[in-house]
């Protein structure tokens, strides 16, 4: 069962009447001595000097902030500005043939086949303007031949070439 | 010569704002002694209505800018003292469960040593006593019309509330006190008698 709450107000007359009584009740207690007038004095002094102290820590870090604080903000997103916006741009390397072909293990460079005779090697890969390693199968087979890996230059041979070979390796017999 | 009018504490805060701190002393003059005994009578005790007197005083300047003169400069003055008083009681009620529960035994002064300062006489006070049971809203209503007596609408103002929520706590608050003290006059005419009965001879 839910009581409604007590909202009783008091009318002039009531109050009056209960702080007489609580005042008369009380009557006979001794109230609180005022301190002295020399407390009062001290106490604006002591009231200063909070105020004083409270006031120069606000004024010191708002100068903190000012000379130390925001400067050092500034700086900071400055230097992200900059990172973001101006970064030195590296120039793209146009490596020289000599330089590609040299970064190459010697064993690989040993596999290329390359007519050296149109290839400056001062000229850059994009000068070249061709794959280095697209090589014809002709250009192959000689290499093979030169390298002395005839076995495998045959295997690379089609059956018409090889029928040719033959023919021809007959013919010289013969 | 004819002797120039006080400033008013309008005038006094304008002072101020325009950085007479003299000014802001001058004020400081008129109402110490008013936001004392409200502290003082909140928290029942003279060391801990110092400090709040001191920290109402620094708030106030701090906040002046905020001042925008509405109400009268005590009453915001003692919105800012109220405020700060009831938390001293709060922050003492917190430190006297932790010493109960002897958790800063060891850490804090008991009660009774003299260095925790609190004075014989308020502890001898039945309306001192009385004041510490209410709860805060009725300890600081009851504080600003018994003793200040000011007006419902001013107490409205510095507690931020209605007139009529007002009144109702005091009756509560007044009812409590007189109970109180009835109590212990009672009490304290039981044992009166009972003291005389011992000595008496038989």
């Amino acid at each position: 069962m839910k009581f409604r709450q007590d909202k009783h107000t008091i009318g002039e007359d009531e109050e009056r009447s209960l702080r007489d009584d609580v005042r008369r009740l009380a009557g006979t207690e001794r109230p609180p001595q005022d301190p002295p007038d020399a407390y009062w004095q001290n106490l604006l002094i002591r009231s200063n000097a909070r105020i004083d102290a409270a006031s120069s820590g606000r004024a010191l870090s708002i100068s903190w902030a000012l000379r130390v604080a925001l400067p050092g903000v500034i700086a900071i997103v400055s230097f992200l500005i900059g990172l973001h916006y101006y970064v030195p741009e590296v120039p793209k390397e146009d490596f020289s043939v000599a330089a590609v072909v040299l970064s190459l293990p010697a064993a690989t460079i040993d596999s290329l086949l390359v007519d050296p005779s149109p290839v400056d090697p001062s000229l850059s890969v994009a000068e070249l303007g061709v794959d280095l390693f697209d090589l014809s199968r002709d250009q192959i087979v000689d290499y093979l031949l030169t390298a002395g890996n005839a076995s495998a230059a045959v295997e690379g041979l089609t059956e018409g070439e090889r029928s040719e070979l033959l023919a021809a390796l007959g013919t010289n017999r013969q | 010569m004819a002797l120039t009018d006080p400033l008013s504490d309008i005038e006094l805060v304008q002072e101020v704002r325009n950085g007479k701190r003299q000014a802001y002393t001058e004020l400081m003059r008129r109402y110490q002694k008013r936001v004392y005994w409200v502290a003082r009578r909140i928290v029942g005790n003279h060391d801990d209505a110092d400090d709040v007197v001191q920290e109402t005083f620094v708030k106030a300047y701090l906040a002046l800018g905020d001042f925008r003169g509405e109400a009268g400069f005590f009453t915001w003055v003692y919105r800012i003292a109220v405020n700060l008083a009831l938390n001293a009681v709060r922050k003492r009620q917190v430190m006297n469960y932790l010493r109960e529960s002897e958790l800063l035994s060891n850490l804090l002064p008991s009660p009774e040593d003299p260095s925790a300062g609190v004075e014989a006489e308020e502890l001898d006070s039945a309306v001192r006593r009385a004041i510490d049971i209410l709860p805060e809203k009725q300890k600081a209503v009851f504080v600003l019309r018994y003793y200040e007596e000011l007006s419902y609408e001013e107490i409205a103002v510095i507690l931020k509330t209605s007139v009529g929520g007002l009144k109702a706590n005091y009756f509560h608050a007044l009812r409590k006190v007189q109970d109180y003290l009835r109590n212990e006059i009672q009490a304290g005419q039981t044992h009166d008698r009972r003291g005389r009965g011992a000595v008496a001879p038989g």
